[in-house]
């Protein structure tokens, strides 16, 4: 067992980790060398700023993933249940967010994922793939002939909210909207916490989407339609079914986890190509490698860092003992660039095989709607290499967000260069 | 009682340990066709479960690891779209 304080700021042998703070810019910037060397020096390090256990290994992360019983994801108890998470102020925010299914245990969660899991099975989603194709063309044309097109908010930011509203059955008259309220949470969940505007700023985003959805489930109790939302009401028939709140936190739930997600994905797919061009040309030769490749893009540069969880028993994780109540990080951005579980991990290689990447994590709580972010991803890229020669990155320098969760880039703007139709 | 068992044993299931992720949603479904074993679930073949529930089983899994067949032609029952498992 190391002493955390043993490698807290020096180098190591090779004098490469020269910081272990999650929060630097070396962590945010370049986090495929900051965990490589927090991997080798402390697979499991305790991290006095986050106060908690950072999980970095392959072998260790999946074991953390797997072992909820003791690893819990309620981020309203043990030791997020009193320090200030419950601000009178935003009370819809807080009623809203503890609904969100995603942070419950087992019992709960399995009831919630349970009634929820039909509509995000991949043959569900399939269904949605003509008309996902569809709105990727409509997106993809302002990109065209594009010297320094924003692809973040033009594209990246558009396909997953109109995907999974459409997918919802809410009107088209009430997008924009949804996207602007659906930014102001994500302010608020991803980002560290603290800032009391960007608190007010989610709770009126979770005020509007509420009642915007409490308007929509009586519709539908009236009058069902083909949408998520009539089913959410089916499903809340029986006795162990969802209530009206439950039905509208999760709709927010889903239109929040599809967009920010969804979106970094893509920008962040755009910048491994950018710096692998071959592997670009290896697409364009074979459009066919779309679906290993949207799962090398998860791998190599997923949208999600980093996920929390706390301990509700004692617990052991890569021999390291976890005491009841520690935080515990677990990595999943260092997990899939470890060379102990991937063959050349900092290569980006479209038809990696075997890839079994954690980016959705891994057991109970793996993301509900891993089909259809690599449904959206597997048409966006293969609209872009079909229709661009190259697409290059137009940034200066590329900025991301400062937080340890999620893997944001700032802005993304492109030079796409049309293909010449042979 | 034993017309059900007949038709039950007609479905042969199997779990892609390279494809699962242990989201267990097969296990709540069909409990005595699937089990955790290590870091993926394995079909259980002597189970009592019904040919609903195990189809239902695949089609829940949200890596479509499963492929059910018919066990006296071979037929593939799950995934009927085999760009489903690419």
């Amino acid at each position: 067992m190391v002493e955390p304080e043993a490698v807290a700021v020096s180098a190591d042998g090779d004098g490469r980790l020269l910081t272990d703070d999650l929060f630097s810019n070396q962590s945010i910037d370049h986090p495929f060398d900051f965990f490589a060397a927090l991997r080798d020096a402390d697979p499991v390090h305790y991290d006095p700023r986050w106060d908690g256990w950072v999980v970095t290994r392959y072998e260790d992360v999946l074991a953390g993933f797997k072992d909820y019983e003791s690893l819990s994801s309620d981020r309203f108890a043990g030791p997020w249940g009193s320090d200030g998470q419950r601000p009178s102020a935003h009370e819809k925010l807080y009623e809203v967010l503890s609904d969100f299914f995603v942070w419950k245990d087992p019992p709960e969660h399995t009831r919630v994922r349970g009634l929820m899991n039909k509509a995000f099975t991949p043959r569900s989603v399939e269904q949605l793939r003509p008309r996902t194709r569809e709105i990727v063309q409509d997106l993809g044309a302002s990109l065209r002939g594009g010297r320094n097109a924003d692809f973040l908010n033009g594209f990246a930011f558009h396909l997953p909210v109109i995907v999974i509203s459409e997918y919802l059955g809410v009107p088209a008259t009430h997008r924009e909207d949804i996207k602007r309220w659906s930014e102001d949470l994500g302010g608020v969940i991803f980002v560290k916490a603290g800032d009391k505007d960007r608190k007010a700023r989610a709770n009126r985003a979770v005020e509007g989407l509420s009642s915007l959805f409490r308007e929509l489930v009586e519709a539908r109790r009236s009058e069902p339609r083909e949408d998520l939302l009539s089913g959410m009401l089916q499903a809340g028939e029986g006795d162990d079914g969802l209530s009206d709140d439950e039905i509208i936190s999760n709709a927010i739930l889903m239109i929040f986890a599809g967009h920010e997600t969804t979106m970094n994905l893509l920008s962040n797919g755009i910048v491994a190509f950018d710096r692998f061009p071959d592997q670009w040309r290896r697409l364009q030769d074979d459009p066919d490698l779309v679906r290993p490749a949207a799962e090398e893009i998860l791998r190599y540069d997923g949208p999600i860092r980093a996920m929390a969880r706390w301990a509700r028993s004692e617990t052991e994780i890569g021999g390291q003992r976890i005491k009841p109540l520690d935080r515990v990080l677990l990595v999943p951005i260092s997990a899939n660039h470890d060379p102990r579980a991937f063959e050349d991990p900092e290569s980006f290689d479209i038809d990696r095989s075997p890839n079994k990447h954690l980016a959705f994590g891994y057991g109970i709580h793996m993301c509900l709607g891993a089909a259809l972010a690599r449904m959206e991803t597997q048409e966006a890229f293969r609209f872009l290499a079909r229709e661009f020669d190259r697409i290059e990155v137009a940034e200066e320098k590329l900025q991301y967000k400062e937080t340890i969760i999620s893997r944001s880039l700032k802005t993304l703007h492109i030079n796409a260069h049309d293909r010449a139709i042979g | 009682m034993t017309a059900m068992r007949e038709s039950r044993t007609e479905i042969w299931a199997s779990v892609d340990p390279d494809l699962c992720a242990a989201v267990t949603m097969c296990s709540a479904m069909a409990p005595s066709a699937f089990r955790l074993e290590g870091d993926v679930s394995v079909y259980v073949a002597d189970n009592d479960a019904t040919a609903d529930e195990i189809l239902e089983a695949a089609e829940s899994c949200p890596m479509a690891a499963i492929t059910v067949t018919e066990e006296r032609t071979g037929e593939q029952l799950f995934p009927d779209k085999p760009s489903l498992q690419s």
